[in-house]
């Protein structure tokens, strides 16, 4: 503070910034960044490290000793069917949000690439679900989807018997739940590509389809590479969500119908903590699926971001 | 294409994807024998007694969860504007390693999901005496959320140009006065985006307020959403009417910040 008010000439300071003495940059360095860092650390950080810690552990919230276990809880998860059940489930899931909104938001961002009002309000409404809570979007599909449901209703009514168990079919569960979160993702991957429409060139379209290129072979070769930014925002988000995936399986499914048919990870790692008490255990679980995480999704963006340069 | 054929698409497209909302909105409006014998049918004539039975009843969840709600949601984006504002603006403008530390450890940050630190948290915060609070929800939302603070800011401050800092510094005003007086103005449109983004994200959160404000101390409209289907499991114009009302706020949130919205959505896709 001080060092800015001495009498160096103008063109000096502004040349090389102005630096106070160690303790007002210190006084700067905890005004400025500190509360965020403590607060980063203290709830992001140390809790990883804390887990880290726990999952070498037998902790369980119900016994009021601890013992040291070592890597026992990791050797256990590799053998644990409901622990690769969710990793399976997690995996299809994912697989399933990052591609499905992505090039079906495409086909949709392409109907509604027009500037007039009509199109505007059309793709506020793709977007309405994308602010409602996913726990509010779950419940909207459940009074559709029960065995007694609207859905299943109408599908009586047109002279269905038996109409499928859309939540109650072990073997339909989870493709439901997918499509649901996919519903709700769409309008997010609609306004991004929109976006990315509007940033490809109209005088190269004209120049191609003088130069006598069809709307598919414009698509190809124009839009569809122009579109590569869009499509790696789309993944990393789609990417993020579909990792965390928790409040639909708790509202739709509760990890049914049978044994962990829809549980995902992370509903298996709260239910492991809060439901059955096993703190150390599921610990081990959230650091595999963090490393899992991070791995998966340092490759996603390699890959997409060499995509973006070479296309 | 025929001239008509894209809009008539385009609406048959987007009635479709309403469909369900649409059903949602016309039962809020219905009593419970019209919401079974005709569920797809409008609702006329208009009944509000479902949004009445949410509002009067007895234990008051709605308006309990509402100032829950709200208050968590105000302070913990307010706190998250600042604090990242103020983080993001010393990363960009001091070089040096320790910046670069600090930038990269918030970075992994944004990967962990919530139900990986979910455990530990409520350690911290039964340890800080937060536990079952609502300083204990905001503070939580805080950390978590600063490194997205904090990416958005960053890249926004390295448009500011540093002659302007450095001009109000010559004329002898503090950093914090530059801050506040010169930088923080210019940074709107990112703080916007922040306030947008984060507002959503933490009115909607469920896992977070579930387990740490558990039911004693009241609950978000969010839980109070999931504890309502848990007891009229079949009184779907109860329920539909409860997620009617939380959410509200935040549709007419989105709907007057719209334009931020989808531009701090898509500021990467266009530059880009």
């Amino acid at each position: 503070m001080s060092a800015t008010d001495t009498a160096l000439p103008a063109s000096a300071t502004a040349r090389t910034r102005p630096r106070g003495t160690l303790l007002p940059r210190l006084g700067t360095f905890s005004l400025f960044a500190l509360p965020g860092i403590a607060l980063y650390l203290a709830f992001v950080l140390v809790p990883v490290v804390m887990s880290f810690v726990s999952s070498l552990t037998d902790e369980n919230a119900m016994h009021p000793v601890t013992h040291f276990v070592g890597l026992s809880n990791y050797r256990q998860l590799l053998s644990d069917p409901s622990f690769h059940r969710s990793l399976g489930n997690t995996a299809l899931l994912t697989a399933a949000v990052v591609v499905v909104p992505n090039a079906v938001g495409l086909g949709v961002a392409l109907l509604l690439d027009r500037g007039s009002r009509l199109y505007r309000m059309l793709r506020t409404v793709f977007f309405t679900p994308v602010v409602l809570s996913s726990v509010v979007v779950s419940v909207i599909w459940q009074a559709l989807l029960t065995d007694d449901g609207i859905i299943n209703k109408v599908l009586r009514s047109l002279g269905a018997e038996h109409p499928p168990g859309w939540l109650s079919d072990p073997s339909l569960a989870l493709g439901t739940v997918t499509f649901i979160m996919c519903w709700q993702m769409l309008g997010f991957c609609v306004v991004v590509h929109l976006a990315g429409l509007q940033g490809v060139p109209a005088e190269l379209m004209e120049a191609a389809e003088l130069d006598g290129a069809g709307p598919v072979r414009r698509f190809r070769h124009i839009t569809w590479p122009m579109l590569a930014p869009s499509v790696t925002i789309n993944t990393v988000m789609l990417l993020i969500t579909a990792f965390k995936t928790y409040d639909q399986v708790q509202v739709l499914t509760n990890g049914g119908p049978g044994d962990g048919t829809t549980a995902t990870v992370a509903f298996t790692v709260i239910t492991t903590a809060f439901t059955d008490n096993r703190t150390g255990y599921s610990a081990a679980m959230s650091l595999t699926m963090l490393v899992l995480i991070a791995v998966v999704s340092v490759v996603v963006l390699r890959v997409l971001q060499r995509r973006e340069v070479t296309l | 294409m025929h001239t008509w054929l894209r809009p008539l698409v385009a609406v048959l497209v987007t009635a479709l994807f309403f469909l369900p909302l649409y059903l949602v909105l016309a039962n809020v409006f219905k009593p419970g024998d019209a919401i079974n014998a005709s569920p797809a049918s409008l609702p006329i004539p208009a009944s509000l007694d479902n949004l009445t039975t949410v509002l009067t009843r007895p234990d008051r969840l709605f308006w309990y969860g509402l100032i829950n709600s709200t208050e968590i949601t105000a302070i913990s984006v307010i706190v998250l504007t600042v604090v990242s504002a103020m983080l993001g603006h010393y990363l960009a403008r001091t070089p040096g390693p320790l910046s670069k530390i600090v930038m990269v450890g918030l970075l992994c940050g944004l990967m962990v999901p919530p139900a990986v630190i979910m455990t530990p948290i409520t350690e911290v915060l039964r340890t800080l005496g937060l536990m079952g609070t609502v300083p204990g929800v905001v503070v939580i939302n805080a950390g978590y959320y600063v490194p997205f603070g904090v990416f958005v800011f960053t890249g926004f401050i390295k448009t500011v140009p540093i002659e302007l800092e450095e001009a109000a510094a010559l004329d002898g005003a503090s950093r914090l006065r530059i801050f506040w007086q010169v930088v923080f103005p210019l940074l709107r449109p990112a703080a916007a985006s922040v306030l947008i983004f984060l507002g959503t994200w933490i009115w909607n959160d469920f896992l977070s307020p579930l387990i740490i404000l558990g039911p004693a101390s009241g609950t978000t409209v969010t839980v109070g959403v999931y504890r309502a289907i848990g007891e009229h499991q079949s009184d779907y114009g109860a329920v539909f009417a409860f997620m009617f009302l939380a959410s509200i706020p935040i549709l007419c949130f989105y709907l007057a910040f719209q334009k931020h919205f989808v531009k701090g959505l898509t500021g990467g896709a266009t530059k880009g």
